[in-house]
């Protein structure tokens, strides 16, 4: 497999974002409003405690803010991009050319990001900054650790959205599989509630399933709460399942493929 | 020598009855209805190299399902393909790299940016060297007049500066095979021509099979040596516009019109046996014959000479008259 195409394929997600930008400042609204939310929750239930579980109020301040913060940059909306493609029946001009599906939606993706990086990740990140107090990374140790880990935070989210948006090859209309994945990952990646304050026996699964890397994972470890052999565990299991979720992802379409019909025309 | 080879292909879709109303609604929550259609049925044929073939057929007959079939799109329920020395959905990936498309209903450019940022990313998806991607770029702006659209974003182009910037796409790379599905659809009657003069330039110089589809027969009187129709998923002919011409326009006819009202005693031609004589009014009348029996001009010799006439009209039959003949009967014919 050559690359460059891929990287082409990034760019163009990059130009095709740039066409609309405005609609990231509108975004930026949204989370500050979600932290805010977020923020007074909290602030209830820390109403007289000194901490909970192993966050200080701050720690939790800062776990929620930067969850948020990162969400700008590994979010996307592959799923609903596939289910696009093949309701309208798009699929079939990007079926004639030479590259792998999978790879198109993940590289196109990855340019939407790092677009959402610069335009959408900082600005969210400074004006959250300003309103609320957030603590800055363990150590730079922990900073650099937490920057690695935000790749695996995106490739596992796309993998996924690979996934459940290939499910529209069956069922056509998947808007409700997309909303019940939503849900499903908003809770069990610990972009809400840490998940060590989870019911002990769930805490325990979600340690072990792929969702928690998405924002759980890069959070402890920016807090410093993630150190020497916990961190190299999660290092493992983030490339384990994003080896797991891509070559599911590479099986299933392969499978989907051959079951395509087209839409229209 | 063939570069496809179409061999008993059939493809057949499984749908889901829907019954009507709420109540009908409701059973269907439970229990669907599965009718199986066969969208294309038992089709063979071949292209030759070089080629340009013209794939025609009613709405539904099937002609988008075979393209979607040759493209690698669709998997056929049973029967084989071969392309350009690769079965196309199983070698999907480096058959694609030797062909071109086009779906005339939808582009395949990126809507939202400019056209030669789509063409960036295809030089880089096919490996277009740089002298390469020039070269093409100047040939398609000689017929095509494509350079004031590359720096438009696709959704503000006209639909036919859209399909000429989606031609040049689909040939970029200079494919083997190009296949062309409605490629002048919607458009008026100078971009068609702009669009069948660059198919006849690029398949005389670049020696590129074409295969298309239409609902335009003069696209195929225009460019179209050998002409495939399909109906009901049945391949009905396979052969040169000339042969179903032949085969098929057995009726032409002459309209005359008389110098002076009157009426005409057809006796005196002596054409009897062969030719159908009718008038119209009292001005106008018609004669309609089987070319293979008689020749026209021996018909209008005798008319000229022998009546007062002040003007004479030969009609032939139409290659649309022929086709819609050939879709209401239904017939298998093939070369």
């Amino acid at each position: 497999m050559t690359v460059t195409p891929y990287i082409a394929f990034a760019r163009i997600a990059f130009l095709k974002i740039l066409a609309y930008r405005l609609r990231y400042y509108t975004g930026i609204v949204t989370y500050m409003v979600n932290v805010s939310v977020y923020y007074f929750i909290w602030k209830a239930l820390y109403r007289g405690k000194e901490s909970l579980g192993e966050f200080t109020f701050e720690e939790m301040i800062t776990y929620v803010s930067v969850g948020f913060i990162i969400r700008t940059f590994y979010f996307n909306n592959i799923d609903r991009e596939i289910a696009n493609d093949i309701l309208l029946g798009h699929i079939a001009a990007k079926m004639t050319r030479p590259v792998n599906y999978q790879w198109m939606n993940i590289a196109q993706a990855a340019g939407e990001s790092f677009f959402r990086l610069f335009m959408f990740t900082v600005p969210t990140a400074l004006a959250i900054l300003v309103v609320f107090p957030l603590r800055a990374p363990a150590s730079l140790h922990s900073a650099l650790a937490f920057l690695a880990a935000l790749v695996f935070s995106f490739m596992v989210f796309a993998a996924l959205n690979f996934l459940v948006g290939t499910c529209a090859v069956y069922l056509h209309s998947i808007l409700g599989l997309i909303r019940a994945k939503y849900f499903l990952v908003e809770i069990l990646s610990g972009l809400l509630i840490p998940i060590s304050f989870f019911p002990e026996t769930l805490a325990e699964i979600s340690r072990w399933l792929p969702f928690q890397l998405i924002s759980f994972t890069p959070l402890m470890i920016y807090m410093g709460k993630f150190q020497g052999e916990q961190l190299v565990t999660s290092f493992l299991l983030g490339l384990g399942w994003t080896l797991v979720l891509v070559g599911l992802g590479h099986w299933f379409w392969r499978k989907a493929a051959t079951k395509l019909t087209v839409q229209g025309g | 020598m063939a570069v496809i080879e179409v061999s008993r292909v059939s493809k057949r879709f499984k749908t889901y009855d829907r019954k009507e109303g709420v109540w009908g609604g409701i059973q269907n929550l439970f229990r669907r209805n599965p009718r199986e259609v066969k969208a294309v049925d038992d089709v063979s044929f071949t292209v030759d190299a070089g080629e340009m073939v013209g794939y025609i057929g009613a709405n539904g007959a099937g002609k988008s399902t075979t393209i979607k079939m040759l493209t690698g799109i669709l998997v056929p329920s049973s029967g084989s393909i071969r392309a350009n020395g690769y079965v196309p959905y199983r070698d999907r990936h480096q058959y694609t790299r030797g062909i071109g498309v086009v779906f005339g209903q939808r582009t395949q450019l990126w809507w939202d940016i400019a056209v030669v940022e789509s063409f960036q990313l295809l030089k880089r998806i096919y490996d277009v060297s740089d002298r390469t991607f020039e070269e093409q770029l100047e040939v398609f702006d000689a017929v095509l007049n494509l350079k004031p659209l590359l720096y438009t974003p696709v959704r503000k182009l006209s639909l036919g500066e859209r399909m000429r910037c989606d031609l040049a796409a689909a040939f970029l790379h200079r494919p083997r095979i190009v296949f062309l599905d409605e490629p002048t659809i919607g458009l008026d009657v100078v971009a068609k021509e702009n669009i069948r003069q660059f198919l006849k330039r690029i398949n005389a110089e670049l020696q590129v099979t074409v295969v298309l589809t239409t609902h335009d027969l003069s696209d195929i009187e225009e460019l179209c040596r050998r002409v495939l129709i399909i109906d009901r998923g049945h391949l009905l002919f396979d052969g040169s516009l000339e042969g179903l011409r032949e085969r098929f326009e057995c009726k032409s006819q002459i309209v005359f019109e008389l110098r002076e009202p009157g009426q005409v005693d057809f006796g005196r031609l002596g054409f009897n046996s062969t030719v159908e004589f009718q008038q119209l009014d009292a001005l106008r009348c018609q004669a309609v014959f089987d070319k293979k029996q008689v020749a026209s001009a021996e018909l209008i010799k005798a008319i000229v000479n022998s009546l007062a006439v002040r003007d004479v009209m030969l009609d032939d039959t139409t290659i649309e008259e022929i086709v819609r003949e050939i879709y209401s009967r239904g017939e298998v014919v093939t070369r």
